[in-house]
Formats: C-alpha cells, structure tokens, sequence
C-alpha cells in the first residue's frame, strides 16, 4: 500500500500546482479589480498608482509573479502578504482554520448521525407512511439552498431575533472551543443544523436506495434463512455494505468543506476559510484567494486519499 | 388521491414557513416619540451622557488603515476619529467649523497664503507603549511619512502636494523643507507652502494624516516595504486598539474584528480635550454581510450600533423612520450620486444630447433605487447640501435658468426640443450604434443602472449595458479613460472635507483625468471651467470663495455631464439602550460622544 500512497501524494502535488497556475492564470486574464488602485485611495496620483504595483510585485508579467510566488512556498512554506492590509496570508490561514473545522466537523456528525439514521428506517420501513414522510423532507430540505435555512433558522429560532423558539445563541463573534467549549458549542449548534439539514438529506435518500437494494439480495436471504436476528442481518450484513459508497460521499464532502463552507460561514458570521476566501475575491486579494484555493484543494485531495485508504479497512475484496 | 393530500400537506407547510419568515419583521416594537432620525438619537444634548459600558459595533467589512497615514474611507475616520487627535477635528456640537484639536488654537495664514503655522496643545501623550507627550516633530514625521512609497496615503499629493519641497512622486522617505519646526518652540508646525492655497490646506487638516506618529518607534516599520506601522499604531485619542507591550494590535483580525479600550494616557481634563468618551470599550464585530440581520439585531437587541455600509437596507430603514426614529441617527451624506455621460465619446459629446437626456430622465425613479423621498433630496447640481456653495448654487432646488433641470420626473417635450437641436428631428435619439455602460452588478446600484437603461432606451438610445464589480467597474472600466466606456450609472462623490474645491475639482476638472483612478467619469474639459477652479483655489474661506465654486458649480451644470439624481442621508442604527451621536464630518457614529442611556 505504501507505494500506493506515494504515488498518490505525488500526484497531488502535481495537481496542486495546476490548481495554483490556473488560479493565477484567472485572476490576470478575467477582468478583476486592480489591486494597486484599490489600495491607492479615491483620487491617486499615477506615481502613487506605480510605487504601490512594484511594492506589491504587480510590475512584473504575470508568470513572474507566478514563479516568484512557487518559489516561497516550497521552499519556505510562504504564501505571502495580502494585497490590501500586508497580513501573512499563512497566519491569516491558520487562523481561520479551526472555525472551518468546528464547523465542518460538528456538521458532518450531525448529518451522519441523521442521514445514516433516517436512511435505515426508510429502508427498513420501506413503503410506510414513515419512509414517505421520511424520503419528502429529505426531498425538501435537499431543494432548500442553505443561504435561504440560514437566514429562516435565525429569524425563527436564534436566541436574539427568533420569533418561534429563541433557543440558539446563532449570531455574534465566533468562540474559539478552547476559550470556553460550552459556549463554542452552544453558537455553532443552530450552524451544524443548518449546515447539516442538506447533506443528512442526500445521505439518507442514498443509503435508503443502497440499503434497499442490498436487503434484496441473495446472501440476505441465506443469513435470514439461517435465522440470524433481522437486526444482525440488516446491520451486519446490510449497512455494513450499503453504507460503502457513503464513506466516498463522506470523503469528498467532508474535504470541500475544510476548504470553508462559504455560504454557511457568510450567513452565521463564522470567520472561517470560506467566509474569508469570499472576502478576498470580493477585494481581489490575490495571495489570499490562492491560499484559500490551496488549502481547499489540499483538503480535497487529502480526504479523497483517506477515503481511498479507509476503503481496504472497510471492503475486504478492494487491494492497492 | 393521498399523493394529492400530500402535495397539499407541502404546500401548506411551505406557506406557512414562508408567512412565519415574512412575520419575523412584524413585531418589531413600539413607535417612538421623535419625528425622524436626527444626529443624535432621541434629542437631548450631544455632550450628556452615561459614563462606562462596552458598546459592539455590527459591521460588514473591515476598516481599510488602522494607521492614519493610510485610512481614506468613512469607517477607517470613525476608528481615527476615536483613536486619534488629528490637527483640527469636526465635533458633533461644532458641525459647521472644525475646531482645534491637537492644535491649541486657530491656525495662523501668512497674508500671502503661503503659510500656515500651527501650536500644539500640550500634554497630549502618546498610548503605550510610546508613552511620550506629543510634539510638532511628530505631525512633521506624519507628513513626511505619508509621501513616501512604502506608506501610500491616498490624498497626500492631492491635498498638500503644494508643501515647499514635498516630493513628486512616491520614494525614499525624506525630510520635507517646507515643514518647519519652531527651534524655540517644539510645539510649533509652520508649513511653508509653493502657492498661495493655505485655505484649501487649512481646510484639509482634519484629514487623519495630521494625527502624529512618532519617528522614533514607527520608522521601523515604515522602512518596511510596504510599512506594517499599521499593525503597531499608537493612538493620541480616547481610545486605542488593544494592544501587547511591542505595541502589536492584538485587537486588530482584519475581517473578524477591532477591540478598542480606553487610551490609557488620554487625560480629558489635561489636555482639555472636546471629547466626553463615554464608554468603556467598542468592539467593531466585522462579517455582518448580512445588514438585513446586522439592523434588526441591532434595533432588538442591547448595546449594538450598526452599520458601516453607508445605511440599513431600505426595507429595515423605511421600517426604522417610522417604528424606531429613536434608534435611527441620521445626517447628509455630504456628496452626489449621479450618472456619468462620457463628453469625449459620441453622442454624448454634443451637450444638447447630454441636455435632452437629463431633461427627459426621470430621476425620481433613480431616486427610487436609494430609497426613495425619506432618504434624501433629488440632486440638481453637484455641490449637497452642508457643503459650502450650496445655497449659493440655489440649494435644493438648484439655478431655475437650467430649464432641462426643473422637472425630476422628466420632460419628454423639453427632451425632444434638446434632441431636435442636435440634429435629431425625431425628437429622439436615432443613432443605431450600441453605446458601452457599465454598471454594478450589487444592489442598489444595480437596480439604479436597470432604471437608467430603461430611461435611455425610452429616449431612443441602445446600449451595451455589462455588469460587473463595483471594484472593477471603478478600476478597469470607468475610471479608466481607455477603457472607452460611454455611460457610467453607478458613480458618486463624497467629500473630504467641507469645501467645494475638494467636491468639484476632483470630479469635473480637465486637469484632474488620469489615465488610471481617474474620478472625472464624465471626462469633462472645459477650460474656462479648469480656470475658474484654479483661480478659485487661492480664495480664503469665505462668503467669497462659496460664492466662486458655485459659479464654478453652475458652469459645470450647464455643461450636462452627467444625470445628478440623488443627495441621500447617511443612515445608522443603535440598540435602545444607546444613545447615539452622528459626526457629521465622517457621517457615522461618532464613538466618542455615543453612550449608554
């Protein structure tokens, strides 16, 4: 396996460095704000305009800048200044991380535990009043775009605007967990809700059809025939294979939401990696939407290696 | 048949989750006893209030420069106005005159106008960790610093590139001839200048690149390319950005937010300074993209002031003028929205075109856009109301003599007449080319640009209407005089500082187009107009000088640049529990005079 994930990471590499060319590559050739004259004020002079381009490195053609850049960040893991307020973009990074992974993390366990959930009953219970109930608030909470839920949950439910039941603490400054975990806790819970409501959706309609279709096969019925409990054969030997693709589904998910969950992130005011890579796109702030992009793409391409690695543990037949 | 009962079931429940999302705005409080949103919310007196608490500040974005060599926008000037003493400050009680601040007294003008020296007050200090009284060598030090390259000040060369031997163009930091520090008095700035434009200098010195920086500790940063002096700002204000013993701004994340506490050695009785600095701390909590949650946690909730992005969106604020006129604080915007006419591209380089469109416009639904009457006045020149020149130009109702002004709504007769005298016998426009306009593609602006290409369509026009940024808009496409564009409907100018000289020359003098920033959108050259603007450059401050910018003023309206439609109010909002007070000057809260209830 170890050859596996050489070659693997090797191919990631290069793939990270595409990612970054193409990125610099739409940046200079899609009409963008000028970063030098966004910095320069209302009314600058030309000189004014030139000085901060060659301070900011604008002066130079674009593969040069690009080279320029590479070459700090493999060799000095630098991902340089931001354009409009010289802050380390690697600091900035780091610092936006851990909201991301709050986030992120307690959304995915809340809709694991829900899809996973509501997908067995479905499929166990399929036909029922329960299934269809079931499968249509999925179907809903799949059509409902999660900037709209975000808004509606705090306008119904957040501890200082909600009109039904004010019970989240939902608006106000992030909290890091180490500062006090129970308040981190209580300002992410209505967020991971949120965030979690599609997701739980698509994994439940999943491993309902998964399950399904698992539950009419052959060796369900000889486990069956050879009077297993129903509830050893359906979680033994049903989810155990129904929930395989999942792991996939969970992998890719999971790794485009390290990257920032941007439209979660904007409407609950989390400053993460999503909420500030809209940021700089907003102000054209070149090293930190590279950064950004990198460091969604390495969680991406990191998940997607994890899930191919978590695949030998779970299905014995797959081998690298 | 139970499909359809289930249908029915969804449906029901989406209406009603609709009807409960539509209701959340319904309860929104009781009416409250003021007429409408004044500078200071529910009356009283500006300089009364409670002492101590902790206020948060709901924004959007970031402030641009904690350092004041650098911030230019209005929430960059209401974290300097809290933060530093600049030479000469806009108080909530003095509106009208700026009044001495870091200076003792009036500054005094040379006959000639070619100097102006100012006395510090003493016993200013600086916040740790410089810990040190103020001196004239550290306003010097600000100057200097802010003509050099690694701290690019926006309006530095705009507003005192006439200081005797101030550098052309960005470099090395050097020292500035024309500044002078009295060798007997180190409290004294004498600014010796190249050409008789004290006034304007003068005028300009409530501008925050007058609060001192001290040499001795931020040139270490300011030999940085460019200078991080914005990350270890010391303050001479009320208040400071929290910070650690290298003097760090720890309370400083840009995009999340800026914890400002008391200035330890600000000393009010001291240095008998105007300010009362009421609270406690303010904490600027930034991401509120939303300003629609931002507004309405702020009218609900406690200690809260909100919104840096000019004012509340228009349904939250048309619900503020008439359910929370307590909570709404509210002054003149201090400048112009308009649409810009290129006068260098066909057909708008024909004035009687440029005349028969504003004549036919019907700017009341520009208006519309903004928010409508209870937001402002239509504009009908380019000087707003509270800036010198104003009712000089004929105040809200502009010069009568300019008959394609009159009607707001639009004259499509008087149009016509206009149109005919271009050539057009229709009465219409009947070019069949497509004419280039850029337009924002954020709202209000992009419902202001939608209004104007129906009305330039309804005149016979045909455009090729893009959208796009307002950053790039402004960078690459009309501030940019290559870039060809003909029509630009989402443009506007807010001042400086109250003159008319930092309103008109900037945008409507030939001298000022540049070929990158350029703010002349209408690239309008007209030499007796650039003439007029630099004779009236040397008249002091004065009924004289007002009375010069608005002939300046009429001249530019009768050239029809542009379509002018709106002189909307500044609007901000405060928790019921706050009392806030507006600084006409930066046309937001001023967080030194706000306080608790």
């Amino acid at each position: 396996m170890l050859p596996y994930i050489a070659r693997r990471l090797l191919w990631s590499v290069f793939l990270l460095l595409v990612i970054t060319f193409l990125t610099y590559l739409i940046f200079y050739k899609l009409p963008s704000a000028d970063p030098a004259l966004l910095r320069a004020g209302r009314q600058p002079t030309p000189e004014l305009v030139a000085s901060i381009r060659e301070t900011l490195g604008l002066d130079k053609p674009w593969y040069t800048q690009y080279f320029l850049y590479m070459q700090k960040l493999v060799l000095h893991f630098d991902f340089g200044e931001s354009f409009q307020n010289n802050v380390k973009v690697r600091d900035e990074l780091f610092d936006r991380l851990p909201a991301t992974m709050s986030l992120a993390l307690g959304g995915a366990v809340v809709w694991l535990v829900a899809g996973i959930g509501i997908g067995i009953i479905s499929a166990v219970f399929r036909g029922t009043l329960l299934d269809r109930f079931a499968m249509t608030g999925a179907l809903i909470a799949i059509s409902a775009p999660v900037y709209w839920l975000g808004l509606v949950s705090i306008y119904l439910f957040s501890r200082d605007l909600g009109v039904i039941a004010p019970i989240f603490d939902a608006t106000g400054l992030y909290i890091p967990p180490q500062e006090n975990p129970i308040q981190w806790a209580d300002k992410l819970l209505l967020p991971w809700l949120v965030l979690a409501t599609a997701y739980a959706a698509v994994y439940a309609r999943f491993l309902r059809s998964n399950l399904v279709e698992v539950l009419g096969e052959d060796y369900i019925r000889t486990a069956r025939a050879k009077g297993l409990g129903e509830r050893r054969v359906i979680f033994r030997h049903g989810v155990r294979s129904a929930v395989t693709p999942i792991v996939t589904l969970f992998g890719i998910d999971i790794g485009v939401l390290f990257g920032g969950a941007i439209l979660t992130e904007t409407v609950f005011n989390i400053p993460g990696v999503g909420r500030l890579a809209f940021d700089s796109i907003q102000k054209s702030d070149l090293p930190i939407v590279q950064g950004t992009v990198l460091i969604a793409s390495l969680a991406i391409v990191l998940a997607n290696l994890v899930v191919d690695i978590a695949y030998a543990f779970i299905d014995p037949r797959v081998r690298y | 048949m139970r499909r359809l009962k289930m249908s029915w079931l969804l449906t029901a429940l989406l209406v009603a989750l609709a009807l409960v999302a539509a209701g959340c705005g319904g309860d929104d409080g009781e009416e409250s006893g003021g007429k409408k949103g004044t500078p200071v919310t529910g009356g009283g007196k500006v300089a009364e209030g409670k002492q101590g608490g902790d206020v948060t500040f709901l924004a959007a974005g970031d402030i641009d420069y904690a350092d004041p060599g650098q911030t230019y926008y209005t929430f960059g000037f209401m974290v300097a106005g809290a933060t530093h003493k600049t030479l000469y400050s806009f108080s909530p009680e003095s509106p009208e005159k700026a009044i001495p601040d870091l200076a003792e007294g009036e500054p005094e003008i040379s006959d000639d106008n070619k100097s102006v020296t100012v006395t510090l007050r003493k016993g200013v200090k600086f916040s740790p960790p410089v810990n040190r009284e103020v001196q004239a060598k550290d306003v010097k030090y600000a100057f200097e610093r802010s003509f050099t390259a690694n701290v690019p000040s926006g309006y530095a060369t705009s507003y005192f590139s006439e200081l005797e031997g101030a550098p052309t163009e960005p470099g090395k930091y050097q020292e500035i001839p024309g500044l002078v520090v009295d060798p007997a008095d180190p409290y004294k700035l004498t600014l010796k200048l190249t050409k008789p434009v004290a006034p304007r200098v003068v005028a300009a010195m409530v501008m925050p690149i007058t609060a001192p920086v001290p040499q001795e500790y931020a040139e270490k940063f300011d030999k940085k390319s460019p200078s991080t002096y914005d990350q270890y700002v010391v303050a001479t204000g009320p208040y400071m950005i929290k910070n650690d013993a290298e003097g760090k701004l720890v309370g400083r994340k840009p995009g999340k937010r800026v914890e400002m506490i008391r200035n330890p050695n600000w000393k009010k009785d001291a240095i008998d300074d105007f300010r009362p600095a009421f609270l406690n701390s303010i904490t600027i909590e930034e991401g509120n993209d939303d300003l629609t949650v931002a507004s309405r946690r702020t009218l609900r909730g406690q200690q809260l002031m909100c919104c840096d992005a000019g004012q509340p969106p228009i349904p939250i604020l048309r619900q503020a003028l008439t359910k929370f006129k307590d909570q709404l604080g509210r002054t003149s915007g201090g400048g112009t929205r308009w649409i810009a006419m290129n006068s260098t591209e066909k057909p708008f380089d024909d004035v009687n075109v440029r005349k028969a469109v504003i004549a036919g416009f019907d700017r009341d639904s520009l208006r519309l856009t903004r928010g409508g009457a209870e937001v402002g006045p239509i504009a009908n020149h380019w000087l707003p109301p509270g800036i010198p020149g104003h009712d000089e130009s004929g105040g809200l109702e502009g010069d009568p003599k300019f008959d394609f002004m009159k009607n707001p709504k639009g004259d499509l007769a008087l149009a016509a007449e206009y149109f005919k005298k271009a050539g057009f016998k229709s009465g219409k426009y009947e070019g069949k080319e497509k004419i280039l306009t850029i337009a924002t593609n954020a709202d209000p602006g992009k419902q202001t640009a939608a209004v104007a290409q129906a009305q330039f369509e309804k005149l016979g026009f045909k455009l090729n209407f893009r959208s796009v940024p307002q950053d790039t808009l402004y960078t690459k496409f009309c501030g940019v005089p290559k870039a060809k564009v003909v029509i630009c409907p989402n443009v506007g100018w807010f001042k400086d500082f109250t003159d008319p000289e930092s309103m008109l020359q900037p945008t409507f003098s030939g001298d000022a187009i540049k070929e990158q920033g350029n703010v002349n959108w209408t690239q309008l050259k007209v030499p007796e107009i650039d003439q007029a603007m630099r004779d009236g450059a040397l008249i002091p401050v004065g009924d004289e000088r007002n009375q010069k910018w608005a002939e300046i003023n009429k001249m530019i309206v009768d050239q029809a640049p542009g379509i002018p439609f709106s002189w909307d109010d500044s609007f901000s909002l405060v928790s019921k529990d706050l009392k806030g007070v507006i600084n006409v000057y930066s046309t937001t809260w001023d967080l030194s005079f706000t306080s608790l209830k």
